[in-house]
């Protein structure tokens, strides 16, 4: 906000007879109340909540009495399985970064502007975000199976001549097919994100560099990119903060294994949690994921820290 | 005029929205004094009436027909009966009832009637104080009618009934076998030879859905039962003073080993680590394997997972065959069931609805439709799907009946063994390693 | 929309053009493959499904299709999810609208603080706050407050935990909007409601049917608020109803299928519309500084 404070009083005053900042303090007031009475009350108390019961012995029944203190948390970072699902995340951050990311900036740009049948593109490209994550991800498990004669991908790879895989049982492949499913699945939604701040772009000045002599991709990258910054900053926040919560795509393929090769931060808590009702245990495991995710959005905002108009951040 | 009538208009809005939001003390107050004196006329009138108006909560996981239809007729025809009382039944799936019933029982709330599989997770349930106990109720003519009640009873009082035991049993293809030449096996020797048989001759000797973890798990508990008969795991699974023995104990090491065996011989179908329940059926089913140990629920899944059902068209049954060596006997048998548990608050027409379910009549119908194998006494006469048949006959020879271990068990445990077993599977642990971790979460609860 | 604007540069633009259309022609490919296998898994029985999932339906078995269609209960919870996901977006496209406003806008002390404040929701996911939040509608239940077994419940729940991301989407196409039209507007006599009102909303259509979309979607597929909420079938939405194919051994995965590719169609109607206002301002470069 760098418009003149005293200037702004001006045209206050000219509209009305009460203070300007009364009033913008009332319009603050009537604008925010509602949606953080029920942020406050079904986001920020669970946190709280969850970090009581983490300090706890707790079955999830009845009263938590047994306080161990920091016990369970200690537990959790000297858990070989944990450390290994925040391996998992992290192959996952970088994956989506390098990955999925371009990608749906890419595609989104192509989609963007004057291409005939955009529209169309458009809608396809986004269908994996409208179905639901159950079922995306029983679909994908039909493609992955081991048997060339049920699972359409070994069919293909049989058909070619190739050796079959097995996707959802090879420890040392199942994360990357895990991978490829989350692709499918959200780069819809990062193109939705880019198509909108695409949107705040004049299409003059790419009109103008093209003119200028710039090829289309001397345009996208000195022109499009830099004035997409601020929602790329938006979207890779998003991609990371959904990859470390990542949760029922990998738990209906893989349920985390086999043996935690496919495990992640959410699933590991969910195990802890909903399966074998260590619920003080898996609420220290959500209150890790949640200071990691906070931890990462500081230092996100540190390493991004020049004004930026879309974020704020 | 419009700023001003815009203005005003999100006022009401967003005010009305803060009433419906928030507990505001304004709103709450408001209800409890209106209702007050309409509450006060009416229970006078309530209390005269004949019999009160009781409503009574029930769970289950029977999503699918024929059991889905059975039950509903079951709460329709009770509440026909007792024009006082009506039933809500809430009908989920098997994970969503666990997460549901999870998030209610952490906040205090129970339902009065809802699926249990008894002993380790309903003794949690029970030492937190949501469970009725139901003793005096099943003492006499109705706890006489049932068998298996001890599944659903703590320190020797119960909290709930069992309605379906069942049992894992290995089914087989026998053409597969003709093909293969090979007879049944009778020992674990047998069946290792039987495994090479069919391998050479082309044939994927078990399918087994690993990737789900408590299919693959089950072999291993039978391969447990084997070698060290009931006395094995129940001096591991007792607590305190009782617990004479450990998940650590050779039974537990070397049925780790001979399950190495099936997985280092290469007996199971390809990619059989990622494969679920539902893909492992899908296996068998489609006659791509010639074995799988599964419970009496299996048929129809191989039937109804397979496009040609070739698997499922000369299906065959045995018992899980003895282990040289092994104390226990081929006639024991590992199973386990569905029950009901009693919530605490549970009204007595809660219980009196759980006695009707269970009679011999509705039993009958469990048998009759296949829902699942009765437990009253009288009712597997009805049972007409041979399958299940073959399996209630191994109930009712049977020399042992070792429940589920992850019934038995706190019920953290099913998870934390099912985990383990599965590093055999995948090779990724010994069978040492694998009791170790067993052994370990254990002394953990 | 498909007009294209005559260009004399159309022999570059040519061969660019044949590779777009490969790569967006590859990428449709692959991802109508798991598409198709749903929409020919409707149209199968489920042991077709599990034995040859991407065959070709042949014949066709419409059983599946009519099964669902012809039962009450379908379209019961047809009406539930689209009361929830109407309710749910509306409340809050229009929360996130204000509270958007106020910190692309306003200065106000704190107001960094407050917007920390939301984007924490983005680090606490619904299937990590499930237990507090029961907790929480219990507990007003006790005050009164019907919220256990109601819609209202599920709709609060959703709302709230929608708020951070979209709040953070929004505020950055509200900022984007250029400072002097809010001057100029200010000079006119408009006050900060007649600003956000009359010429901020109009102006960020798109930015709000990209919110609304998402959020529509994301309601639409939501599983386990309802589940934990919701007791009575007679309120179940449609992502509940896929349990009744799910028994406990295991699932019937052609009517699954049939019944999520049936249920699919309205958010899929819903996000054509969506994405016409989205996109409308695209070619013409909407908001221009």
């Amino acid at each position: 906000m760098q418009s003149n404070p005293a200037q702004e009083k001006n045209f206050y005053q000219k509209a009305s007879g009460l203070s300007r900042k009364t009033k913008d303090r009332m319009v603050i007031i009537l604008f925010l109340f509602p949606a953080l009475i029920i942020f406050l009350l079904f986001v920020i108390y669970p946190i709280f909540r969850s970090a009581y019961y983490s300090t706890f012995d707790w079955k999830g029944l009845g009263e938590a009495t047994n306080n161990i203190g920091l016990e369970n948390y200690r537990k959790i970072l000297i858990d070989t399985v944990f450390q290994k699902s925040v391996v998992n995340v992290v192959i996952i951050i970088v994956l989506s970064l390098a990955i999925q990311l371009p990608a749906a900036i890419i595609l989104s740009t192509m989609v963007a502007r004057d291409l005939p049948g955009r529209a169309l593109f458009r809608t396809i490209f986004f269908l994996p975000y409208v179905l639901s994550e159950v079922n995306a991800a029983i679909m994908w498990m039909l493609l992955y199976n081991p048997d060339p004669e049920r699972g359409f991908i070994n069919g293909i790879l049989v058909a070619l001549g190739l050796n079959t895989v097995n996707w959802l049982a090879d420890m040392n492949i199942v994360l990357f097919a895990v991978f490829v499913v989350l692709t499918w699945k959200y780069f819809g939604f990062h193109m939705l994100l880019y198509l909108t701040g695409l949107q705040n772009i004049p299409t003059e000045i790419e009109e103008a560099a093209r003119m200028d002599g710039a090829n289309s991709f001397q345009s996208f990258w000195y022109i499009t990119l830099p004035l997409l910054s601020g929602t790329i900053k938006t979207s890779v926040q998003m991609s990371v903060l959904g990859s470390i919560q990542q949760f029922i795509l990998v738990w209906v393929m893989t349920k985390g294994g086999p043996v935690n090769a496919s495990e992640v931060m959410a699933t590991y808590m969910y195990r802890f949690g909903f399966v074998r009702f260590q619920f003080g245990y898996g609420s220290a495991v959500a209150i890790i994921m949640f200071l990691i995710c906070v931890i990462f959005s500081l230092l996100y905002r540190r390493l991004t820290n020049k004004p930026d108009y879309l974020t704020g951040l | 005029m419009t700023k001003k009538l815009s203005l005003l208009l999100s006022v009401v809005i967003i005010s009305a929205l803060l009433l419906a939001a928030c507990g505001t003390p304004a709103a709450t107050e408001a209800p409890v004094a209106t209702d007050a004196p309409a509450a006060a006329t009416e229970a006078p009138a309530a209390t005269e009436a004949a019999a009160e108006p009781v409503t009574i909560t029930w769970w289950h996981i029977t999503t699918k027909d024929p059991g889905l239809t059975e039950f509903q007729k079951m709460a329709d025809d009770y509440m026909a009966m007792h024009p006082n009382v009506t039933i809500e039944l809430t009908i989920l799936e098997n994970e969503a009832f666990k997460t549901k019933l999870t998030t209610v029982m952490q906040s205090g709330e129970v339902p009065d009637i809802f699926q249990s599989w008894g002993q380790g997770g309903m003794i949690e349930q029970v030492n937190a104080g949501l469970l009725k106990d139901i003793t005096a109720d099943l003492e006499g003519e109705w706890g006489d009618s049932l068998g298996a009640l001890d599944a659903f009873a703590v320190d020797g009082k119960s909290y709930g009934v069992p309605w379906d035991m069942g049992a894992v049993t290995f089914w087989y293809n026998k053409d597969l076998f003709a093909q293969a030449g090979v007879e049944v096996p009778t020992t674990w020797s047998e069946f290792l030879t039987v495994c090479e048989t069919l391998k050479a001759a082309g044939i994927t000797p078990i399918s087994v859905g690993a990737g789900d973890k408590w299919p693959g798990m089950h072999i291993w508990a039978y391969l447990v039962s084997r070698i060290g008969g009931a006395e094995a795991f129940s001096a591991a699974a007792a607590s305190g003073d009782a617990r004479t023995g450990s998940f650590e104990d050779e039974a537990f090491v070397q049925a780790g080993y001979e399950l190495k065996k099936l997985v280092d011989g290469g007996y199971f179908q390809e990619g059989f680590l990622g494969a679920t329940h539902d893909d492992m059926n899908a296996t068998f089913g489609n006659g791509k394997a010639a074995m799988e140990l599964g419970g009496q629920w299996s048929p129809s899944v191989q039937a109804a997972n397979s496009a040609d059902t070739l698997g499922v068209k000369n299906l065959g049954m045995f018992n899980f065959p003895a282990v040289e060596g092994g104390v226990g006997l081929m006639t024991d048998i590992v199973g386990g069931g569905n029950g009901f548990a009693i919530g605490k608050d549970a009204p007595a027409e809660a219980i009196d609805f759980v006695k009707y379910l269970t009679n011999l009549e509705n039993q009958k119908i469990v048998a009759s439709t296949g829902m699942g194998i009765p437990v009253a006494k009288g009712a597997s006469e009805s049972i007409a799907d041979p399958n299940m048949v073959m399996v209630a006959d191994a109930v009712a020879n049977s020399t042992y009946y070792q429940l589920y271990f992850d019934q038995v068990l706190p019920s953290a445990m099913g998870s934390i063994i099912n985990d383990a077993v599965q590093k055999i599977f995948a090779g990724t642990a010994t069978p040492e390693e694998v009791a170790a971790e067993i052994e370990a979460g254990f002394l953990a609860q | 929309m498909q007009s294209i604007i005559p260009t004399p540069r159309w022999m570059r633009k040519t061969v660019p053009r044949f590779f777009q259309y490969l790569l967006l022609t590859i990428t449709t490919i692959l991802i109508f493959v798991p598409i198709v296998i749903l929409l020919f898994g409707s149209v199968k029985t489920t042991g077709q499904m599990y034995s040859h999932p991407y065959s070709i339906p042949n014949p066709p078995n419409w059983d599946n299709i009519i099964k669902i269609l012809s039962t009450p209960s379908f379209w019961g919870m047809m009406k539930n999810s689209l009361i929830v996901m109407v309710s749910t977006t509306g409340l809050t496209v229009f929360l996130c609208a204000l509270v958007s406003f106020v910190f692309a806008r306003l200065e106000f002390r704190g107001k960094n603080w407050i917007f920390n404040l939301f984007t924490v929701g983005l680090m606490f996911p619904i299937n990590v706050a499930i237990l507090p939040v029961y907790f929480i509608l219990r507990q007003l239940e006790q005050f009164g407050i019907n919220m256990i077994d109601s819609l209202m419940g599920v709709i609060l729940v959703q709302t709230a935990f929608q708020l951070s991301g979209n709040i953070m989407i929004l505020r950055g196409f509200f900022t984007a909007v250029p400072k002097e039209l809010q001057d100029a507007a200010y000079i006119d006599g408009c006050t900060n409601f007649d600003f956000f009102w009359r010429i901020l909303l109009p102006l960020v259509k798109p930015s709000l049917a990209a919110i609304a979309a998402l959020i529509m979607i994301a309601s639409w597929n939501d599983l386990l608020v309802p589940l934990v909420v919701l007791n009575s079938d007679k309120l179940w939405t449609l992502p509940l109803g896929t349990m009744q194919f799910q028994g406990q051994y295991s699932q019937d995965l052609a009517i699954v299928s049939a019944f999520v590719a049936l249920s699919s169609i309205p958010t899929i109607i819903f996000y054509f519309f969506a994405e016409k206002q989205i996109v409308a301002g695209l070619t013409a470069g909407a908001v221009k500084g």
